[in-house]
């Protein structure tokens, strides 16, 4: 039974659909990527997941039941826009708000505290959170989203607003989060990260999965159409080869666009005729092309 | 139920922790232990006490003079005495100057009234009592003279100096015994001060926990909260936490003002008044206690709910105005009754919800309805508050979610029946 199943919803605004048709599934220790452009569905979806809004049709299952109210105490939310009691200590709302998830307050001073260690700020325990600074802060929202050891966690945008070494600090969590058996639905424009941590994504466009599935399958589906190049000298000519699409010049070599992979052979063979090759590969495509090349085909 | 709890303590911790809450208190509490030491203090300061030295021309109406100074001598604690005299006005003048005395008197002759017409010559034209005093000792000599003119006897003049006596009594339909005049001063200040406090906390504790609310909206702690706990629980969590601070709030202010009443000093200025605390009837303050709770319910869920469908602290003053209206209206048919608790007016508009915890209150202070009309009146207050809770949590659930421009009522309805509450 996986954690979480969402099964077609379709959710309407007045005049817009927000949602249509969507489907998924996270199993026990995955962490799932939900990407799209702004605007394309993402929040709304978690919304749903969250119980924060009904879908109009479809069906959201949580480890095979449907939504009720002691789902919540085993929900995280991580909200893309950041909210904090700005005048209250850390201790007392992130107490607070694991108390309503139906932690003892015992239990979730002892889970604070172990967080804000592993964060290395255990002085923030008594500061109230507006005399934080906004990186600080935001490792604070993400124990608060954390600290009742929910089965499922919600992050939009988990890692905004953060330099690379708390960006760093936060992905060992996520990842020690998922081996630990966490299910994790995120969301983020950082591509790179989404390859380095999920298994299976959507990508959603204008309220609509375009692209849904294991992100290998995915890349295998994109043709490989990039070749690096670099020789010990310049090679002429590389735009004659049939088949090559456009070659651009780099200080490290040549990035050459190939309309088929056969053709790449061909490039290697066009270089070697004209002298050693000291680096030739074929490039898998980028996550961030597959998104633009998705969401970009899909706007025109 | 735990969550519950765990809303109303933290809700209570953080307000009364809070400086503001602390020093508004201490505020209170001053101007409460100033404000019921003020006939004392003014006694005190305003001079009252002082004994005024005034003066006269020797030789002008030595009779009238004699007459003045049997009178304050037969007075125990005369405000004003009367010195030798000095041989012309002059004299006088410097005397006053040197501030050996307070102030002269000279008389005139009147034909018409057969009396001579006084003058007070003073440094302040307003006297203060003095004048009143020598009035009043003049009008006693006149009396005298006129009297004595006709051969009163003393015992025939002290009957024709007796004062009439007139007091009013209530007629109760209900009690046994009517309220006396004292029982109703002490009513009229009860209901008095348990109007004002009921307006009081309602309009604070209201409009502090629409901001709040609006304030966890325009923060987004709402989405993280309304995926912890149902909404209602969170509304109510909320309303019950704000009561019991703002229960201790007035209960420190009471308990400030009963103190500084019962001090010795405040006794008399209050029975000046016909208040007494001891003929307070227990009835009324069970009665006022379950309207102050209603009232302050009531009220409290609408802030609730108007909180919840604005999205920024700047808008919210513009949303709560019609609730403000309501309370102001309550309150101030409140005290058009004090007078008039019986009108019609009065009567209907005790029936209804959002001025029955002021009128009410006021009838069963002032007058003497029935039993059956208290009761009806906190049925309908508590039929009001169950649907008005309801229908707020609706809104509550609704709105906190809602961005942007407040929405319309078209919409929230549409919205509404979108959430199970």
């Amino acid at each position: 039974m996986n954690p979480l199943k969402v099964e077609r919803i379709v959710k309407q605004y007045s005049d817009k659909t927000a949602v249509n048709e969507l489907s998924f599934e996270v199993s026990e220790g995955e962490i799932y990527g939900l990407l799209g452009a702004n605007g394309a569905g993402k929040t709304t979806t978690m919304r749903m997941i969250l119980g924060l809004i009904l879908p109009d049709q479809g069906d959201i299952r949580y480890f095979g039941d449907p939504y009720s109210k002691e789902q919540l105490s085993m929900l995280g939310y991580l909200p893309e826009e950041r909210g904090m009691y700005p005048k209250i200590k850390v201790s007392d709302q992130i107490l607070y708000l694991a108390q309503l998830r139906g932690m003892s307050r015992k239990d979730a001073d002892a889970s604070l505290r172990k967080w804000l260690d592993r964060f290395q700020v255990p002085e923030y325990y008594d500061k109230k959170v507006e005399e934080l600074s906004k990186g600080n802060q935001q490792k604070i929202q993400f124990i608060a989203a954390i600290v009742h050891k929910p089965r499922i966690v919600i992050m939009d945008e988990a890692f905004s607003g953060l330099d690379p070494v708390n960006v760093e600090l936060l992905k060992s969590t996520v990842k020690e989060l998922r081996d630990g058996g966490t299910s994790i639905v995120f969301s983020t424009h950082r591509m790179e990260h989404v390859e380095e941590l999920c298994r299976n994504i959507t990508i959603m466009h204008k309220s609509v999965p375009v692209l849904q599935g294991p992100l290998r399958d995915i890349k295998k589906r994109f043709p490989q159409e990039r070749v690096m190049l670099a020789a010990e000298h310049s090679i002429a000519g590389l735009e004659s080869v049939p088949g090559v699409g456009s070659v651009a010049q780099h200080e490290y070599g040549y990035e050459i666009k190939v309309r088929e992979p056969e053709a790449a052979q061909a490039v290697l063979q066009h270089a070697l005729a004209q002298g050693p090759v000291r680096r030739f590969e074929l490039m898998e495509p980028t996550l961030n092309e597959i998104f633009i090349k998705t969401v970009g085909v899909h706007n025109e | 139920m735990n969550k519950l709890g765990t809303v109303i303590a933290f809700t209570m911790r953080n307000k009364m922790r809070s400086k503001s809450f602390v020093i508004t208190t201490l505020i209170l509490m001053i101007l409460v232990l100033v404000g019921g030491n003020i006939p004392y203090l003014i006694d005190k300061l305003g001079g009252g006490d002082k004994v005024s030295s005034v003066s006269y021309v020797q030789g002008q109406y030595p009779d009238i003079i004699a007459g003045v100074q049997q009178y304050y001598a037969k007075q125990p604690e005369a405000k004003v005495k009367l010195e030798q005299g000095a041989a012309s006005e002059a004299d006088l003048k410097q005397q006053l100057e040197d501030g050996a005395i307070n102030g002269y008197l000279t008389f005139a002759d009147d034909a018409v009234s057969g009396f001579p017409r006084a003058v007070y010559h003073s440094k302040d034209a307003f006297g203060s009592g003095t004048s009143e005093s020598l009035t009043a000792a003049l009008q006693a000599v006149k009396t005298d003279q006129i009297v004595k003119d006709y051969g009163l006897s003393d015992e025939q003049m002290q009957k024709l100096l007796m004062p009439v006596s007139l007091s009013t009594e209530k007629v109760s339909t209900t009690n046994e015994a009517g309220k006396t005049e004292n029982e109703l001063g002490t009513a009229i200040g009860l209901t008095y001060v348990i109007v004002i406090l009921l307006f009081m906390s309602v309009m604070i504790s209201g409009q502090l926990i629409a901001t709040e609310i609006t304030a966890e909206k325009s923060s987004r702690v709402m989405e993280i909260i309304v995926t912890s706990v149902s909404p209602l629980v969170q509304m109510f969590g909320k309303v019950i936490g704000t009561f019991i601070a703002a229960v201790v709030q007035i209960a420190l202010i009471v308990g400030t003002m009963v103190v500084s009443l019962n001090m010795p000093q405040n006794k008399s200025a209050l029975s000046g008044f016909g208040i007494r605390l001891d003929t307070i009837d227990p009835a009324i303050l069970v009665y006022a206690i379950l309207f102050f709770l209603t009232g302050f319910f009531l009220y409290a869920m609408l802030f609730a709910a108007v909180g919840s469908i604005v999205s920024r602290t700047e808008d919210l003053g513009q949303a709560v105005l019609p609730i403000t209206m309501l309370t102001l209206a309550g309150f101030y048919i409140a005290m058009f009754g004090l007078t008039h608790p019986d009108s019609t007016l009065i009567v209907v508009c005790s029936y209804i919800p959002f001025f029955a915890p002021f009128l009410m209150i006021l009838r069963i202070g002032l007058s003497e309805p029935g039993m059956w009309e208290a009761a009806l009146s906190l049925g309908i207050l508590i039929v009001a508050i169950l649907v008005l809770g309801w229908l707020s949590a609706k809104i509550y659930r609704t709105g906190v979610l809602m961005y942007g421009k407040r929405p319309s009522i078209k919409e929230l309805v549409k919205a509404m029946k979108a959430y199970k509450v």
